[in-house]
């Protein structure tokens, strides 16, 4: 495990001396956000004007509802696609040979990016939140944070199985992730991220149960904006147990398959 | 070190099969025409020897070391490096062999040298403090002390080159394979960088090496013995000054 941070450590270092040289790239990034936090304003002014059915269950607000979805929403792209990216700019660039030559064993040399693209994703989020909370009101006082705190694991262990799976199909078929775009797409249909579930019908709705996000969001909304304890997420813990007790070994199975599979057709150095 | 040989290959082979083109996927078959890189190769290397692998372009060159350097499955037959098989390879079998990749995209191009080099020597297991002392030491050995803080990709081709040996020495493998190492090099650059191999690198006491090339003069300059590849099979496997009154070079 020393070695993995050791890895992690010097893979952030080597990141942030990157940056240096992405200045401009990082100024529009920021102006990016700005933009994005500008446009929940409104959004959330416009949706929130009216008492609407469909929010009693978040407390009422929708601020609180989107920013939570559009984080969480962040937060498995980051997970389901960190890993296949990394793998693609690692082939396209020409490092990967040359960092699985190495001694470390190909989830350490994997592994360190998503890691990295995780904790940016959490500095993120809680910037967000920061903002929403002292800048646009949004209330937290009744977070249950203990759930929150149960829930992260779960969350990180089903998004990083998705991530592996669509890992291991980016190696096999060559093309970047599948897996990625059609539970990305389905996800911000089906599960919730800008307007509730509720709102879709029963077979949709159906659909998206089968989803991660889905739970995740049901978990993070009723957490942070109505203060509920596990007991009463009690079935959304449920299934996302079931989901990173699933996913995460099938992923990891898919990917040291995919890993072989490169080793016998060469192509851990192209594209 | 014992009198084992320091690299075994027994009846190496090594059929690649491209995916299908379309056309051929419309057609049932998912593969398209399987590509014979190797067959039969069969050969091996005492420890501290230095061998020069030849052969024209698509011999097999770059197939076989890489197979040596286990990040390629042979389809048939078997070697070992060091005494482990390089099928199941793992981490002891890497901290014993070294592959230098030729390939100048292997570094990351938009930070510097030393940066890079710390990134691997991590990979390596290598505590940061040790990190730093042993990349600076290499950094001085193949003359890029001066440039260590240059951003990667600013760097001439030689001292890319330079840098890659650098990251394959950096746990002082026992066993070194290299990938055409003064491929793209001006003259001068490829003379310089020989003589560097020679006497810095592939002549270390007990270190055994394996250096691809088809360029007799290297061959010359660095190996004890050439094997000579040709359609991925093995033709010769003499002493360089026979390899070129034998073929001609």
């Amino acid at each position: 495990m020393i070695w993995f941070w050791r890895v992690l450590s010097a893979f952030v270092r080597r990141e942030l001396s990157a940056l240096g040289g992405y200045r401009a790239a990082f100024v529009v990034r920021l102006l990016g956000l700005g933009l994005a936090v500008g446009s929940m304003i409104f959004l959330a002014r416009f949706v929130g004007a009216a008492a609407n059915p469909h929010l009693v269950g978040y407390g009422g607000n929708y601020l609180g509802f989107m920013v939570l979805g559009v984080l969480a929403a962040e937060f498995q792209q980051v997970g389901v696609s960190g890993l296949a990216q990394r793998i693609r700019t690692a082939q396209m660039m020409g490092t990967l040979e040359a960092e699985l030559a190495t001694p470390a064993p190909p989830w350490m040399v994997l592994g360190a990016p998503p890691m990295y693209e995780f904790g940016a994703a959490a500095l993120r989020s809680t910037a967000y939140l920061v903002a929403a909370t002292f800048l646009l009101g949004l209330d937290l006082k009744r977070a249950n944070w203990g759930s929150v705190a149960l829930a992260v694991p779960l969350v990180i262990g089903a998004f990083s199985g998705l991530g592996l799976l669509a890992a291991g199909t980016t190696m096999l078929v060559r093309r970047l992730n599948p897996v990625a775009m059609v539970i990305g797409s389905l996800s911000f249909f089906l599960s919730g991220v800008l307007y509730p579930v509720s709102v879709l019908p029963d077979w949709l709705r159906a659909v998206g149960r089968l989803l991660p996000l889905t739970h995740t969001l049901a978990v993070l909304r009723g957490a942070l904006l109505v203060g509920a304890g596990p007991a009463a997420l009690v079935d959304s813990f449920v299934a996302l147990l079931i989901f990173a007790s699933v996913l995460a070994p099938v992923g990891a199975g898919v990917f040291a398959f995919a890993l072989r599979r490169a080793r016998i057709d060469g192509s851990l150095s192209h594209y | 070190m014992s009198g084992a040989p320091a690299v075994v290959a027994e009846g190496l082979g090594k059929v690649f099969r491209p995916p299908a083109g379309l056309g051929e996927m419309l057609r049932g078959r998912f593969f398209g025409r399987p590509l014979v890189a190797l067959t039969q190769v069969s050969f091996s290397v005492a420890p501290g020897e230095v061998v020069c692998v030849m052969g024209p372009n698509g011999a097999g060159k770059s197939t076989l070391v890489r197979i040596l350097g286990g990040l390629l499955m042979p389809s048939s037959g078997s070697a070992r490096v060091g005494g482990i098989d390089v099928s199941t390879g793992g981490a002891a079998f890497r901290h014993r062999v070294a592959f230098v990749v030729g390939d100048e995209r292997s570094f990351h191009y938009r930070v510097s040298g030393r940066a890079n080099l710390h990134y691997f020597a991590a990979l390596h297991g290598l505590p940061a403090a040790e990190a730093r002392r042993r990349s600076a030491a290499l950094l001085e050995r193949v003359g890029l002390g001066d440039a260590a803080d240059r951003r990667y990709r600013e760097y001439s081709r030689g001292m890319k080159q330079r840098l890659a040996l650098a990251r394959g020495m950096l746990a002082d493998p026992e066993v070194l394979l290299l990938d055409e190492p003064t491929l793209g090099l001006d003259p001068r650059g490829a003379r310089d960088l020989r003589a560097f191999l020679r006497e810095q690198v592939v002549r270390t006491p007990g270190r055994t090496a394996i250096v691809c090339s088809n360029d007799p003069v290297e061959a010359r300059a660095l190996a004890d013995r050439v094997l000579f590849l040709e359609g991925g099979k093995l033709h010769a496997d003499a002493p360089p000054e026979r390899i070129e009154a034998e073929l001609g070079l």
